[in-house]
């Protein structure tokens, strides 16, 4: 025997009353007594199938029944049941386009839309309606930013941890030299909504993890992947199959780029076209092998393309197709994508069901390797020179680099031909070798200690430290 | 139809403007016997472990303690308030897919910090639909 509270839409079930004693040794029993009694109320407890509906928490005295014993709760005499509905919401997914109403000024903003007719008011409140994360705002997310915003994409999510940084404004034009230490998130959202205030920004300030990437991309129609490195790549990919979210890929460099949209409606994903990702250190990034600045603009702007047609559900998507574009010879190309049968995450056997470790899955070590052994400080290497020590600066970075910057006295030897030209070098000398920033002349350290050099040190933070720590003079790049 | 007195009615957009960029929410207390009428607002904590910029949630023993201040005060849990901040008071996916059939569900759309409509809804019990239901203010 219990009392059960009625809520007060269900005492209409119940004759008025707010409270009805009811017999039963357990809840099951009781809210079984309770609905034989007042069979109008069973279809607001219970579904079809004879289980509590979804949205029923049943509460015996202060507890939840389901941390207690369930149905099966003893209920005694002088209990007290309540049913209480569990209610959440939010306006994180957003209006269905029906929902959605354009503002005369948005329909004076958006009149060269709303003429076309493959567009128009129709398409125009679908882009309203629309939810995209954008993932990354450098390069690729800048036009993507500016043109998603303007073209009137209603909610527009931005992740990046970075800040502006001076080499960025060569090509990530929605940030200006005074931007330059800001975060690229409130620089970004700052151009954005000065182009078109009715677009809600959602600032994801954090980087992309397995931890928070399912998490962050579930509120979203569609992802567009402006990322620069392997591991976020893989794991954009592997987050938007696994969600079943459509991915528009690009990819850029020096003078040639690449675009497709992946995990759209069954057809190929990043891991059909690349099962594993290149070993580290071989395809170099925009800030190791350098990248035309108009170039992300491009291939920014054709990724932008996809997400408004595959928005407005019109034209053909880019799916199943790479586009290859080569600036230089001002040509387009398309490859032909099919999906992996076998592939990991997306084909008929599937390994991967949840998000990796992707720095390790791109072989990249959890922490860099200290090699403070062998390492010498530029202040040292300096006041070696001013004492006139005999010593040998070998420069192993590129020769148009060192148009750009250089160390007086240093000889100049690329990487890739440092291990033919060994005997160049005395094997008993003490040399000292440094790159831009550390990473290739650690590389040549390598090779000629494994060669039987023995006096060789690697100058920590290359020419950038030299710059920042020695020679303010020397510029950066 | 749902009628929301003045009182209640300026302690819930108060509540939304204070809440923004959050969403707030809270439960309306009044008479349930024919049109239905909000005579009193209670503040509930958005219990979202998150950002709750676009989300909210309630505990269910907020609700159950909404319930029995109703009762004690001789009156009826009438209804769920959310607020919407910067976009329109629509009843979202994520509103519907955690509603229940039983309550009028108000939605506050804040722009930019101001109150600037709102909409009451009424789910259905698969919670696929709502109904928009007049209201008064």
């Amino acid at each position: 025997m219990a009392k059960v509270l009625i809520p007060t839409p269900l005492r209409q079930f119940t004759g008025k009353q707010d409270s009805v004693t009811v017999p039963g040794a357990t809840v099951g029993e009781v809210l079984s007594a309770l609905t034989t009694q007042y069979p109008d109320l069973r279809k607001q407890i219970f579904n079809d199938e004879g289980k509590l509906r979804s949205f029923v928490n049943v509460y015996l005295n202060d507890e939840d029944i389901r941390y207690l014993g369930k149905d099966a709760t003893p209920a005694k005499d002088g209990d007290t049941l309540s049913l209480v509905p569990s209610i959440a919401g939010g306006s994180s997914v957003a209006a269905p386009p029906e929902e959605v109403t354009l503002s005369n000024e948005e329909i004076l903003r958006y009149s060269r839309h709303l003429i076309i007719p493959e567009v128009g008011i129709e398409g125009q409140k679908k882009l309203k309606a629309a939810k995209v994360l954008l993932v990354g705002a450098g390069g690729l997310g800048a036009p993507l930013g500016l043109y998603l915003a303007a073209a009137g994409v209603g909610r527009i999510g931005l992740v990046d941890f970075d800040t502006v940084d001076f080499t960025n404004l060569q090509r990530q034009v929605i940030h200006s030299t005074k931007d330059v230490g800001r975060n690229k998130i409130d620089s970004a959202a700052e151009k954005m909504l000065a182009i078109n205030p009715n677009v809600r920004i959602a600032k994801h300030n954090v980087a992309l993890s397995s931890e928070n990437a399912l998490d962050i991309l579930k509120d979203y129609d569609l992802v567009v992947d402006g990322t620069d490195n392997f591991p976020t790549r893989y794991l954009v990919n592997d987050a938007c199959v696994l969600l079943n979210k459509p991915n528009v890929y690009g990819s850029i460099f020096r003078f040639e780029g690449q675009a497709t949209v992946f995990a759209y409606k069954g057809g190929p994903c990043y891991r059909c076209l690349y099962p594993e990702p290149p070993p580290p250190g071989l395809v170099p990034s925009c800030a190791e092998g350098g990248v035309l600045g108009i170039l992300p603009g491009t291939i920014g702007l054709i990724q932008a393309t996809e997400t408004v047609k595959l928005i407005l559900g019109i034209g053909e998507p880019l799916v199943g197709r790479l586009l290859l574009y080569d600036a230089l010879g001002m040509r387009f190309r398309e490859l032909k994508l099919r999906k992996n049968p076998e592939c990991p995450v997306c084909g008929e056997h599937r390994t991967i069901t949840k998000l990796i470790d992707y720095q390790q899955f791109c072989g990249i070590p959890a922490q860099e390797p200290k090699v403070t052994e062998g390492e010498i400080e530029v202040t040292e290497v300096k006041a070696m020179l001013d004492r006139g020590d005999n010593f040998v600066l070998l420069d192993v970075r590129e020769p148009h680099e060192y148009q750009i910057a250089s160390i007086p006295g240093a000889k100049l030897v690329p990487l890739g031909e440092v291990a033919r030209r060994l005997d160049e070098f005395d094997k008993n000398a003490d040399i000292v070798i440094h790159c831009k920033s550390g990473m290739r002349s650690a590389k040549a350290c390598g090779i000629l200690k494994q060669a039987g050099f023995e006096h060789v040190r690697n100058m920590k933070g290359g020419i950038l430290a030299w710059s920042d720590q020695v020679d303010p003079s020397v510029p950066k790049y | 139809m749902i009628r929301i007195e003045a009182e209640p009615w300026a302690a819930m957009v108060a509540h939304a403007r204070e809440s923004y960029p959050n969403e707030c929410c809270g439960a309306m207390l009044g008479d349930n016997t024919g049109d239905k009428t909000v005579n009193a607002a209670m503040r509930l904590d958005n219990a979202f472990a998150g950002a709750q910029a676009a989300r909210y949630e309630l505990r269910p023993e907020d609700l159950l303690a909404a319930d029995k201040a109703a009762r004690e005060r001789h009156m009826d849990l009438i209804g769920i308030y959310h607020s919407h901040p910067d976009c329109d008071a629509y009843f979202s996916k994520t509103d519907l897919q955690n509603s229940c059939p039983w309550y009028s569900f108000v939605v506050l759309s804040i722009q930019k910090g101001e109150f600037h409509h709102a909409n009451s809804w009424l789910p259905n019990f698969d919670q696929t639909e709502a109904a928009r239901e007049e209201l008064i203010y």
